[in-house]
């Protein structure tokens, strides 16, 4: 895997995490405000983009999850390394 | 009896950090600390959120450890400027 491919991995694997961020600020932020609008907007907004993301991510790199939250695939599935918690 | 010097500061959401002066005594074989400090939260003073607070963008969010910039608290280590 060539330099900048695994520059890009990376990079992916950040806006993932901060949406992730995101998304867990505003969970949590649900939890007493279960009726705020904008909020439950805002996290549905993000939910969605986190999805596409995911996608994108694991048709180039492989599963992030598993038991059934991901698909896995021969090659570069979670058989082999590394492991997003490795990168 | 620690002596606090927990005077009302101008801006909480900002000036977090408080300090105290321990009591130094004679008998201490340690190199006596005069000022110790501690942070009080901006969460303590905000009570139950507000909705629509401004927030940072994703990135940014995630680098200041909060959504809310009214809520960020850095913890300023030894010395070293948080920004």
């Amino acid at each position: 895997m060539s330099k900048d491919q695994r520059v890009a991995q990376a990079e992916m694997l950040r806006n993932l995490q901060e949406i992730d961020f995101v998304l867990i600020e505003l969970n949590l932020y649900l939890d007493t405000h279960p009726n705020d609008p904008q909020a439950l907007e805002q996290y549905n907004y993000y939910a969605r983009k986190r999805n596409k993301l995911r996608y994108q991510y694991e048709t180039k790199y492989g599963p992030l999850t598993h038991f059934g939250h991901s698909f896995n695939q021969y090659p570069c599935g979670w058989s082999e390394g590394p492991w997003p918690w490795e990168i | 009896m620690a002596n606090q010097l927990s005077s009302m500061r101008p801006n909480p959401y900002v000036d977090q950090e408080r300090i105290w002066y321990p009591y130094i005594s004679p008998y201490d074989p340690c190199p006596p600390i005069c000022a110790k400090t501690y942070v009080v939260p901006p969460n303590q003073f905000l009570g139950f959120q507000p909705p629509n607070l401004p927030q940072y963008p994703p990135s940014q969010a995630l680098y200041h450890g909060t959504l809310w910039p009214i809520l960020f608290s850095p913890y300023k280590g030894k010395g070293e400027k948080y920004e």
